[in-house]
């Protein structure tokens, strides 16, 4: 099941404006907040916040809200995060503080088509993500087989995505996270 | 005794040297008058400059300084068009006659003069001046429409370095102009300044330390523009100058900081000013200025 939040809504909740600019630390660290009290009461696997009525994001909203937020939330077993309706602005400010942190997050393009991953990503774990989200849940052989890889680096590449909580391991396979 | 500061004729980001010489020491001990009676023209860096005196000798609890407007008619009409001289009379005792703002500052000020000490400062600042940014930067500066968004995203983490750096508050101001000397283009400029504690004071527990004898203003500045260091042990802090940075190599744009006695500046190919500038005449806080220029091609 997916939890879809949608961030222009916590904002005016918070802000009571007309204005969908989420700019500022305090006002990035509030609508953290909000998203982490929402989780809190979810049964979901995974959130997708949803940016499409977000006008502007700026460099210290995208570290509160985004980056601080997988912080928070990577201890959390069976709790997932993607993005959803970020402009191509807003992509690169996420890329930016998600590089910097060493985290890293799936984006869904508008339309709902192959995620993008922004943030800090091996090339490897890159190319296996893609995989992954192509055929569906795999093994370390599988995905060995699929790119003409060893086991061990598909091994690792499967690895360094479930430690970046971009897929997740049940039952010896490595899942996609439900995004559609 | 009082000692007068004379405002250059053409104050900007480097004749701003010649006022905060003449100020000699700070804080000063001395009632200071500034003579803007000769100025010709002010760039927004300048002008908000000048209130940044005014305040810092405000918090610094010295007699209030005197201010002579400009004697042409037309100078001191923009000062008042751009709104300086309703926040001036807070801070000097003006001597001289400043006419009253009129309700709408002039089409090449995006932003008039503006404070700046709070958050909801920041958010009224971006949101007052994007539908505006929009028009000048795509239409007359021809850059790509996507710039105006970096544009506010430069502006608001330019001024929020006030609120959570400075230690007090500060001022920001928006204009184009016509770069013609240095450029030939037509530039905009974000400008913002503020009295507070400066870069070397603001980073000195945190990072003097490992610079050893060479700590100084020079190096708090290079820390911080160049290897995007803090004063918050937070991670996440300290990439918001780093993100300018970025986005004025792509339009060939230059962001340039005082504080204290140095400048430090990110110069593009069009400008020949110096990368570092040290032992400059003391000026309180710090001072920012972000200039974009008009791209060569223009958008259709």
């Amino acid at each position: 099941m997916i939890q879809t939040i949608c961030i222009g809504d916590l904002l005016q909740a918070e802000l009571a404006t007309p204005f969908r600019r989420l700019l500022t630390r305090p006002t990035g660290a509030a609508i953290r907040g909000r998203i982490e009290r929402a989780l809190a009461g979810s049964v979901c696997l995974t959130a997708l916040l949803d940016f499409s009525d977000i006008e502007l994001l700026d460099l210290s909203c995208a570290d509160e809200v985004v980056a601080k937020l997988l912080m928070a939330v990577r201890d959390r077993a069976e709790q997932y995060v993607a993005l959803f309706g970020l402009s191509e602005d807003q992509h690169e400010a996420i890329e930016h503080v998600l590089t910097h942190h060493h985290l890293a997050i799936a984006a869904v393009p508008p339309g709902r088509s192959a995620p993008r991953l922004l943030g800090w990503v091996p090339a490897d774990a890159r190319h296996a993500f893609t995989c992954l989200c192509t055929w569906g849940p795999l093994h370390p052989i599988g995905l060995a087989r699929a790119l003409g890889w060893s086991e061990n680096r598909a091994a690792t590449s499967l690895e360094d995505l479930t430690l970046l909580r971009l897929t997740r391991l049940a039952a010896g396979l490595y899942h996609p996270l439900p995004l559609a | 005794m009082t000692r007068v500061v004379e405002i250059p004729q053409s104050l900007d980001d480097r004749s701003f040297d010649q006022l905060a010489a003449g100020i000699v020491d700070w804080p000063p001990e001395e009632k200071l008058l500034f003579d803007a009676r000769g100025a010709q023209w002010a760039s927004p860096y300048g002008l908000i400059g000048i209130l940044t005196a005014g305040q810092a000798l405000a918090e610094a609890k010295r007699e209030r300084p005197l201010l002579t407007v400009p004697n042409s008619a037309d100078v001191k009409s923009y000062w008042a068009r751009t709104g300086f001289f309703r926040h001036a009379e807070q801070l000097f005792e003006l001597h001289g006659r400043a006419p009253r703002p009129p309700a709408s500052p002039p089409s090449d000020v995006l932003l008039e003069v503006t404070p700046v000490r709070a958050s909801e400062d920041v958010h009224s600042v971006v949101n007052k001046i994007s539908e505006t940014a929009s028009r000048i930067l795509h239409t007359e500066l021809g850059l790509e429409m996507k710039a105006t968004m970096r544009f506010s995203m430069a502006l608001s983490e330019a001024c929020q370095n006030i609120v959570e750096h400075a230690g007090t508050g500060g001022w920001v101001a928006v204009q184009t102009y016509n770069f013609r000397r240095r450029l030939g283009r037509n530039v905009v400029v974000i400008a913002v300044s503020d009295a507070g504690i400066g870069f070397r004071r603001s980073l000195e527990a945190t990072h003097a330390k490992r610079f050893g004898d060479r700590w100084g203003d020079g190096t708090a500045l290079e820390a911080a523009l160049i290897q995007g260091v803090s004063r918050f042990r937070d991670p996440g802090r300290g990439q918001g100058l780093a993100f300018i940075k970025r986005f004025l190599d792509q339009w060939e744009g230059k962001i340039s900081i005082r504080s204290g006695t140095a400048r430090l500046s990110i110069v593009p190919p069009w400008d020949e000013d110096v990368p570092l500038s040290e032992r400059l005449p003391f000026f309180p806080g710090s001072q920012v200025q972000i200039t974009i220029p008009a791209q060569r091609e223009p958008v259709r």
